[in-house]
């Protein structure tokens, strides 16, 4: 959930989000806030962006200016021509946006292969996140830092399971290879034993 | 009183059918053991499993002071070579220094007790004469060794009408799907042992090894409370697993045709849910249960090797 608004920061910091509840959810949120800051100064460090003076708190000061300024009172513009014809324009335009969309979605599918490019990337050799963001020229790995550490010890779980797989079926051969030196020196005066059918209690055949 | 005599006919009829069926598989079973034993042949058969064949040659021949001498090699990847002269098994492979055991049977993919006294799984399996069909251009009788509960696989085998060799197996789940076979390439029966066979008696085999007595049949911290039954309890032992040089407390058990090792030891992790992986027929499950990691491993199905280790419990220390 949390990764998915961080995620939702960085892409808005990347301009490729234009949905203004994000924006919005962001301003709400403290947290959320303080996290755009903090990865627009990634970006600018980055880029080499900064000021010779970093000014940490630049937005609250922007905030206190607009509080700070007269408001402005204008008459509301109610004009019914006027929404008539933004109606006739975007009937005209449905078409066109249809267009626009599938271009959009077309542009999507390229951004993920290439973000799938760089994860692949990112799994194989975890320092690379430092040479991937100059290379793609976006900061957008920077979202995947929260899920990195996760995948790479589920990854680790699984080779160590296979290794362990391996392992037991190899001494399991091994030992059933070994297992007549056991037959033929402790069980044979009671071999018939070992065909009777009994859901037999292995202790105590361990005497 | 006439029909009464007539059901008794019917009777008697059904059951000398029953018994007919059921005693030729048997003694097609005892000829195969008997030709496994006595026959000279040489013959190349592949294992198939997991999208995989893997090819052997295999070599069996009595000498003229009848000691059977035996080649099994696997043709592909790093040599593994199993050599038999009479009541010595030598092992030829990548992971370990060639040794010999003192056995009557080679542990290959072929089931050992194929070649030795099938009336040992009378109580367990049934032998079912299914019907004839074609393999490897010979005429083929089709025998089934099916387990009597749901515990088990299946083994089909083909074998050869005139001199009942095995011609091809089958593992088989309960629903009919194969999960491992072993189809016979060439087959050649000789009067005489072939030369392969026999330099074998020129040939040192590798040093016996000898496992102190004290190293098996140890007692063991954990009990086994529910097993299919037939099976019986082979060996146990504590050693470390040559890969992973992991320390476990070891038992293997057999019903004869099948083998099952169960691993026992303790874990850094308190809770794992069970896992399983399948190597053709043989299956391995590795769970951990508050604190203990309990792997069972064995051709048998996945219920069955779960119900394995959920039943073992931990024995109260001694005081």
């Amino acid at each position: 959930m949390s990764e998915n608004k961080f995620e939702t920061v960085s892409s808005c910091v990347d301009d490729f989000q234009h949905d203004d509840n994000a924006f919005d959810d962001i301003i709400n949120d403290e947290h959320l806030s303080t996290t755009w800051d903090r990865y627009h100064l990634i970006g600018d460090v980055l880029r080499n962006d900064t000021p010779d003076v970093l000014q940490l708190d630049l937005s609250a000061e922007i905030a206190q200016a607009i509080a700070a300024e007269p408001t402005i009172l204008a008459p509301k513009n109610n004009n019914v021509f006027a929404l008539k014809l933004k109606a006739k324009v975007v009937a005209f335009a449905k078409p066109f946006g249809q267009l626009a969309i599938a271009a959009s979605a077309a542009g999507l599918m390229v951004l993920g292969v290439q973000s799938n490019v760089a994860q692949n990337n990112e799994t194989i050799l975890p320092s690379q996140i430092v040479k991937t963001i100059p290379m793609a020229g976006t900061a957008e790995p920077v979202s995947l830092n929260f899920q990195e550490p996760d995948r790479a010890s589920q990854k680790q779980a699984f080779i160590d399971q296979q290794r362990r797989f391996h392992a037991l079926f190899s001494d399991h051969q091994q030992q059933v290879k070994l297992s007549s030196l056991a037959v033929n020196d402790t069980n044979t005066d009671d071999q018939n034993e070992t065909h009777s059918i009994v859901d037999k209690k292995v202790n105590e055949s361990n005497k | 009183m006439k029909l009464l005599s007539y059901v008794l006919l019917l009777l008697s009829i059904s059951f000398s059918a029953v018994g007919e069926e059921s005693e030729p598989a048997k003694a097609w079973l005892e000829r195969l053991s008997n030709a496994l034993n006595k026959l000279n042949f040489s013959t190349s058969f592949v294992v198939v499993k997991n999208n995989q064949a893997q090819p052997y040659h295999w070599f069996h021949g009595v000498d003229d002071t009848g000691t059977e001498l035996e080649i099994l090699s696997l043709l592909n990847g790093p040599r593994r070579d199993i050599l038999r002269k009479g009541n010595t098994v030598s092992y030829i492979e990548p992971e370990l220094p060639p040794y010999s055991v003192t056995s009557q049977q080679i542990s290959g993919p072929i089931p050992a007790i194929l070649a030795g006294d099938i009336s040992q799984l009378e109580n367990i399996y049934d032998f079912i004469s299914v019907g004839r069909s074609r393999v490897l251009g010979r005429p083929a009788q089709l025998i089934r060794i099916e387990a009597k509960n749901a515990h088990r696989y299946a083994y089909w085998l083909w074998l050869d009408q005139q001199s009942s060799m095995l011609l091809k197996l089958s593992i088989v789940t309960k629903q009919g799907q194969q999960l491992e076979q072993i189809q016979f390439t060439h087959l050649e029966i000789t009067d005489k042992p072939s030369e392969s066979v026999l330099q074998l008696n020129d040939t040192e085999l590798p040093v016996l090894v000898d496992i102190p007595q004290e190293y098996q049949q140890q007692e063991l911290q954990w009990n086994v409370n529910w097993l299919p039954e037939g099976f019986t309890q082979i060996n146990t032992n504590r050693h470390k697993i040559s890969l992973t040089k992991q320390p476990v407390e070891f038992m293997l058990l057999s019903d004869g045709l099948v083998d099952i090792s169960i691993y026992v030891n303790g874990s850094q992790e308190k809770q794992r849910n069970a896992d399983f992986a399948m190597d053709g027929a043989t299956l391995a499950l590795n769970q951990v249960n508050e604190g203990i990691e309990v792997s069972v491993v064995g051709k048998i199905p996945s219920t069955t090797a779960k119900a394995i280790a959920d039943s073992i419990t931990i024995k109260p220390p001694k005081p």
